[in-house]
């Protein structure tokens, strides 16, 4: 049986390599962000784009995985659907508070107010308190919670079409979808390459978390079958 | 450019206490398995 003993940190060194990695990508994207030609309207304020935007991207990729994880575990019963919902969700709740503390300080310089309900700001928050509510059903939902859970990340995800969408649909004070094509040329590789960055941050942070996920539920089984053998035994 | 610094911040502090919660949770974790070997051990 102490061979079969799970540990959660048992190859950490891809882990370690790849956050060392993503932490040299964010230097040399500070570098070129710093860089970058000034926008003329918005001036220096407007550099929290490139770090805004990753954010919100990694929100709603986590939601689409959260929710493809929960579609598996509801269809299948997958227990690794399960855990790559749960793992995925945690970090859209990241991504998602890191965009909500963002753009309200680009709005403050921007639009002269913290907060507005302009449609895409509304479902965007709403969006990360769908996926905050997912956390909270699956700790205190008991028996059913991970199923309710599961549904709701479906939810989550018919929401992100919304969210992406909005701002072309509903002509409010955010920018448009089409921000991102009309950049100028010197700002474009620092956010590409500050979207890929964050994006293999993303992918690291997801693998070591599915890890912790998986020795996690192993530790609960084992726990189980030795409190078993030992009844059995006295 | 104090906003932007706040912003810039915000997220590397954010993203720093995750990676340390994380790791709390892999102790743990380590924690209960070594607790769990030691029930073992005499009877393998």
């Amino acid at each position: 049986m102490l061979s079969r003993m799970p540990s959660a940190h048992k190859s950490s060194t891809p882990f370690l390599v790849g956050l060392l990695l993503t932490m040299h990508g964010f230097f040399v994207v500070i570098f070129l962000v710093a860089n970058a030609p000034l926008e003329k309207t918005m001036g220096i304020v407007q550099k929290i784009f490139y770090f805004h935007v990753p954010c919100a991207w990694l929100l709603m990729l986590s939601t689409f995985v959260c929710a493809g994880g929960s579609l598996a575990y509801l269809f299948r019963g997958s227990e690794r659907g399960d855990r790559l919902a749960v793992c995925s969700a945690e970090l859209g709740v990241l991504f998602g508070l890191c965009v909500m503390v963002t753009g309200p300080l680009w709005a403050r310089a921007a639009w002269g107010v913290f907060w507005t309900w302009d449609v895409r700001l509304t479902s965007s928050l709403l969006l990360w308190l769908i996926l905050i509510a997912y956390g909270l059903a699956r700790r205190y939902g008991g028996a059913g919670g991970r199923r309710l859970a599961a549904a709701m990340a479906l939810f989550a995800a018919a929401d992100v079409p919304l969210v992406y969408l909005s701002v072309n649909v509903w002509r409010g004070l955010h920018p448009t979808t089409k921000v991102v094509s009309s950049l100028a040329s010197g700002m474009r590789l620092p956010f590409f390459l500050s979207l890929a960055i964050f994006s293999a941050l993303w992918g690291v942070l997801l693998t070591v978390r599915m890890r912790v996920e998986r020795a996690q539920a192993r530790l609960v089984e084992l726990a189980i079958a030795v409190e078993d053998a030992e009844g059995k035994s006295s | 450019m104090t906003y932007v610094a706040l912003a810039y911040g915000f997220i590397w502090g954010a993203v720093f206490t995750y990676v340390a919660l994380i790791g709390r949770r892999v102790a743990r974790i380590d924690g209960e398995i070594e607790d769990l070997r030691q029930r073992v051990k005499p009877g393998l």
